[in-house]
């Protein structure tokens, strides 16, 4: 019996240790907040400890953008309200999301931050696969000033949810020298149709040998763009598939391998070379959200060689030469304890500040979808990297003719499923039809329930 | 009699005191491994979006044979598995023959090297990797430059080379590890059964297949069920070499089981009673893989 | 003829050995490079080192991150190696029916997947409060099926008549196996350390759910969430992979020795 005792005594040593020193850590690690609250209220992120002290929890994605943007906000808000605390963590996006349904599945708040940032086509999924979670916001926001895209995606029988955030308005970026070589002037590149687009494209790489874009046949990106130039998607306004017998669809598909295929093509694997073939000069245009600006600008060699068109639209009726790509919006959770100082600070920053989005457009490039600020001098200046074009003036007129479309709930799958039968069209062993029947298919069984 | 009684008190304590070594550890694995398998049978009777669920019985089976999404998962899990283990495992057997070679120079050399690939972190790996197979990446560089290639090859994103790389990605980090077992095993042979098979003038090649393979038969079989459990667990690697990331859509022609039920659960719209239906399926395919094993492997553990 | 083959052998090893390294030197040549240049496959030493160290501590509190998954890691490995141990042991040498079926129902549940269990298993820790803390990842990797199969593999080398001996010396079976199995066998106990710390080290997929504030953050997740940033800094990602490997190459390097040895006694 002596023995198991010790035996046990050596186990239970070990699980003391694990979980002590486990338990230390959360206190060790708000030595820099030097509010001397106990340890059992430094473990709760949420809780309001102090009477009079609020802490904010925000879930982000990006140092460089969304939250360096969050910082500027924080900075501005803390500095009226010193009883509020923001704290910022910065998770990867996907790495984001999943901790998020992790945490809304097992019907536990504890972990949950007070505000998260979503992206755009997500949103419904989150709204609709966990009612209840996310807070209402319908009186709270003045929607009327944002977008109307925006705030058609955050909402659910009639409730909205959420503040808009950044706008993916797309452009298509333009190497100026480039065409001009090929004997094209800006002219030629304003509100011009993708199969003009592949004509310019072919022309220019038989003149110059030089290449037009960079596309990753994977990505459902830049198909995504076209399509948004329609008002159709992947679904119906009522949310049915519509894919197999979609014109527009087909039209997208018919463009997107025609580029796939080209020598005009440069074909990168994933982001990071997306964005490396335009800054090497490897390729004469870019076509997707405003968001990439800045990237486009961290080549300053080139400054002055760039320009900005509206995007190609598809041969299809009612399609405009304007269309959007990502952007993404704030949502505060309803399990917040400091909801009122999250709603707060998220209206007197995101929603009634102008001068707010004149800071973040000239620092970080972001252009939000706050109607509003866009009559601000930052608006209206001629940027000399863009050959002294209005560049954020043109995204803004813009993104008021993004054709308004209910992404609903199943963007990805649809993405997924249209992408895969996308190689044997690139291959030539499907027709598009073909292809996009079978995508369909796929596709029902997908989000069956 | 009493002697049988005095010998039950001795079995008795030894089985106590068996049972005092193995508790903590057969608790921990119960709470942590098997109480949330048995967690999510309820689980995968029931489909919906996110917690908004319903009960549909069996309806999840009946969906995962019209699910092509699925079978081309299952497939490509088969595919890893034919051909990227047997891969391996001849090449760490092949570099552990040559490493046991007498006279060899430079021998912590080259087993040091050959073992470090599997020292590194799986997410550091896979960035490495993905830089070096990118479409500019140095790989299609020096292929281009040998004039082995015309055009770039899409290593992360064609439907075969995807799997290529994938394969390749695993055997450089895995080939090591197996090679130290295999290492250990030669070294424990007795060279004078070599010595002897000389004399009788067998080949190189006859001594491998007559006392090399039977020999390490044990550990060949054990390399060859755990490489089996990290193909059908393949995840990690996939993911981060051609996942793409949040934003585009995983490669369905790398996609593994694993990978899929990752996406049921997080990056679709979260069906997560179908995502248990899928894993159960992983389970099965492994009880029997376990089964044959027993049956090939012979119950060594029964001889007490 | 045999000179020859002796070359080819060489040859072979030498390819083996640089295919198997070459990822380390990519790495090393990347930390001094800008982030355009190694997107462009530059293969040459460039002069951008210090920039690119002094951005990545802007970026990430590297130290703590470090820190934490020293720690982890090192109590992980520890707990591990005693807990799993003592089963392994066990298992072989005080056998019976009962804890065979439950050996081999423990074997089965390595093959289970780890996205199997991620939910069921966080509701349990953050119900009892106890998501946010590196206990959390800790407790469930310190008893894990694939050690203690190691160790009934190596107790089966380990020699009984000493057992017997200690036994006729007095000692009870459980200073046996603190006082002579786990020296006798501490080669064994090198080779699983290193296995041990190099999975707690790189694990990845349950801290990223378990843990919640940049504070606690582990290494591995600090690196994933450096290289899914939109414009990933790849200069400065490079120097923080080198952090990141450099604890699991040197614990290895000082272990290796042993590794050999202990794997031995695992595949008698």
């Amino acid at each position: 019996m002596k023995k198991l005792l010790s035996l046990l005594l050596v186990m239970c040593l070990g699980i003391t240790l694990a979980v002590g020193c486990g338990k230390s850590s959360p206190t060790s690690s708000n030595e820099d907040n030097n509010n001397s609250t106990s340890n059992e209220d430094n473990q709760d992120n949420n809780s309001t400890s102090n009477e009079d002290k609020q802490k904010i929890t925000i879930w982000a994605w990006d140092p460089n953008f969304n939250i360096a943007i969050m910082n500027k906000a924080k900075d501005l808000y803390t500095a009226n309200n010193s009883n509020v605390e923001i704290d910022i963590v910065d998770i990867a996006k996907s790495d984001l999301e999943q901790k998020l349904h992790t945490n809304l599945a097992s019907g536990l708040t504890t972990d949950l931050p007070d505000i998260v940032l979503i992206e755009d086509y997500n949103a419904q999924k989150y709204l609709q696969a966990y009612p209840g979670s996310f807070e209402p916001l319908t009186n709270k926001i003045n929607y009327d000033d944002f977008a109307n895209y925006k705030v058609e995606l955050m909402t659910v029988d009639g409730e909205m949810y959420g503040v808009p955030f950044d706008s993916g308005a797309s452009g298509m970026y333009y190497r100026k020298d480039y065409l001009e070589e090929a004997g094209y002037t800006s002219d030629d590149l304003e509100n011009i149709t993708w199969d003009e687009y592949i004509a310019i494209a072919q022309d220019m790489y038989n003149k110059t040998g030089r290449k037009m874009l960079s596309t990753d046949p994977n990505d459902g990106g830049l198909m995504r763009i076209m399509l948004n130039t329609t008002n159709q998607w992947y679904f119906d306004a009522e949310g049915n598939v519509n894919v197999a017998d979609n014109e527009a669809m087909k039209e997208a598909a018919r463009i997107y391998s025609e580029i796939c295929n080209a020598d005009f093509t440069k074909i990168t694997t994933g982001w990071s070379e997306w964005v490396g073939a335009i800054n090497t000069g490897d390729v004469a245009t870019i076509t997707t959200g405003v968001w990439i600006t800045g990237s486009v600008k961290a080549e300053e060699s080139q400054s002055g060689l760039w320009r900005v068109a509206p995007t190609p639209r598809l041969n299809v009726e009612g399609a405009v030469n304007a269309s959007n790509l990502g952007g993404s919006s704030w949502y505060v959770l309803s399990s917040s304890k400091s909801k009122d100082a999250a709603i707060d600070f998220l209206s007197k920053t995101y929603d009634q500040n102008t001068d707010f989005y004149q800071e973040i457009l000239i620092d970080k490039g972001a252009v939000g979808s706050y109607i509003p600020s866009q009559s601000g001098s930052a608006y209206s200046a001629q940027d000399p990297f863009f050959d002294n074009q209005v560049v954020f003036g043109s995204f803004s007129q813009w993104m008021q003719k993004i054709p308004s479309i209910n992404y609903g709930l199943y963007t990805y799958e649809a993405d997924a499923a249209i992408m895969k039968y996308m190689f044997d069209v690139y291959s030539g062993k499907l027709s598009i039809d073909d292809a996009l029947k079978k995508a369909e298919e796929q596709l029902l069984i997908q989000i069956q329930e | 009699m009493r002697q049988v009684n005095r010998k039950l008190g001795y079995e008795g304590r030894r089985n106590l005191v068996g049972w005092c070594f193995i508790a903590l550890a057969v608790f921990l694995i119960a709470l942590f491994y098997i109480y949330p398998v048995f967690n999510s049978l309820a689980l995968s009777m029931t489909s919906g979006k996110g917690v908004v669920t319903k009960f549909v019985g069996f309806n999840n089976i009946i969906r995962l044979f019209k699910d092509s999404v699925f079978k081309e998962a299952l497939k490509n899990t088969f595919i890893y598995f034919i051909f990227q283990v047997p891969i391996m495992l001849t090449f760490a057997m092949f570099i552990a023959v040559l490493l046991n070679s007498k006279n060899l120079k430079f021998r912590g050399i080259f087993r040091t090297a050959i073992f470090l690939p599997c020292v590194t972190s799986l997410v550091a790996y896979s960035i490495l990797f993905r830089s070096i197979f990118s479409a500019d990446g140095i790989v299609n560089v020096l292929l281009m430059d040998l004039h082995i290639i015309k055009q770039p090859i899409a290593w992360l994103i064609d439907p075969f080379f995807a799997k290529v790389t994938v394969i390749l990605a695993i055997t450089w980090r895995w080939t090591g590890y197996n090679m130290i077992f295999y290492l250990s095993g030669l070294q424990n042979i007795d060279p004078s059964i070599y010595e002897a098979a000389k004399i009788d003038g067998a080949s190189k090649f006859r001594q491998f297949t007559a006392i090399t393979v039977p020999l390490l038969k044990p550990i060949i079989l054990f390399t060859s069920i755990m490489s089996t459990i990290g193909t059908l667990q393949l995840f990690d690697e996939v993911v981060n070499l051609t996942g793409g990331g949040a934003s585009s859509p995983t490669l369905t022609a790398t996609m593994t089981l694993s990978q899929y039920i990752y996406d049921l659960s997080f990056k679709y719209v979260p069906n997560f009673g179908y995502a248990a239906t899928v894993s159960y399926v992983i389970v099965i395919i492994i009880a029997i893989l376990g089964f044959i094993q027993f049956k090939v492997g012979g119950n060594k553990n029964e001889n007490v | 003829m045999k000179t020859f083959k002796s070359t080819l052998k060489y040859l072979f090893l030498i390819i083996a050995s640089l295919v198997s390294i070459f990822p380390f030197v990519w790495m090393i040549i990347g930390a001094t490079n800008s982030a355009t240049d190694i997107t462009k496959g530059k293969l040459s030493f460039g002069g951008e080192l210090m920039n690119n160290i002094t951005r990545l501590f802007e970026m990430a509190d590297i130290p703590r991150a470090f820190f934490n998954s020293l720690k982890i890691a090192l109590i992980t490995t520890v707990l591990l190696l005693l807990i799993s141990s003592a089963a392994g042991y066990a298992f072989e040498i005080y056998r019976s029916k009962a804890r065979e079926r439950i050996y081999n129902l423990l074997l089965l549940t390595m093959m289970i997947p780890f996205a199997a269990l991620m939910i069921p298993l966080y509701k349990m820790f953050a119900m009892n409060g106890l998501s946010n803390t590196h206990s959390a990842i800790i407790l469930p990797t310190i008893a894990t099926a694939y050690i203690i199969f190691f160790f009934r593999q190596t107790t089966k080398a380990f020699p009984k008549d000493l057992m017997q001996a200690a036994r006729v010396d007095g000692l009870n079976e459980f200073q046996i196996f603190f006082y002579i199995f786990i020296p006798t066998m501490k080669s064994s106990y090198a080779a699983a350390g290193i296995i041990a710390f190099m999975t707690s080290w790189n694990n990845f997929l349950w801290p990223l759910i378990i843990l919640q504030s940049n504070e606690q953050k582990t290494m591995t997740l600090v690196l994933s969430s450096l290289s899914s940033a939109y414009f990933p800094e790849f200069g400065s990602i490079m120097v923080a992979i080198i952090i990141a490997t450099l604890p699991t190459i040197l614990v290895f390097f000082l272990l290796q020795r042993y590794f050999v040895e202990g794997m031995m006694g695992s595949i008698k």
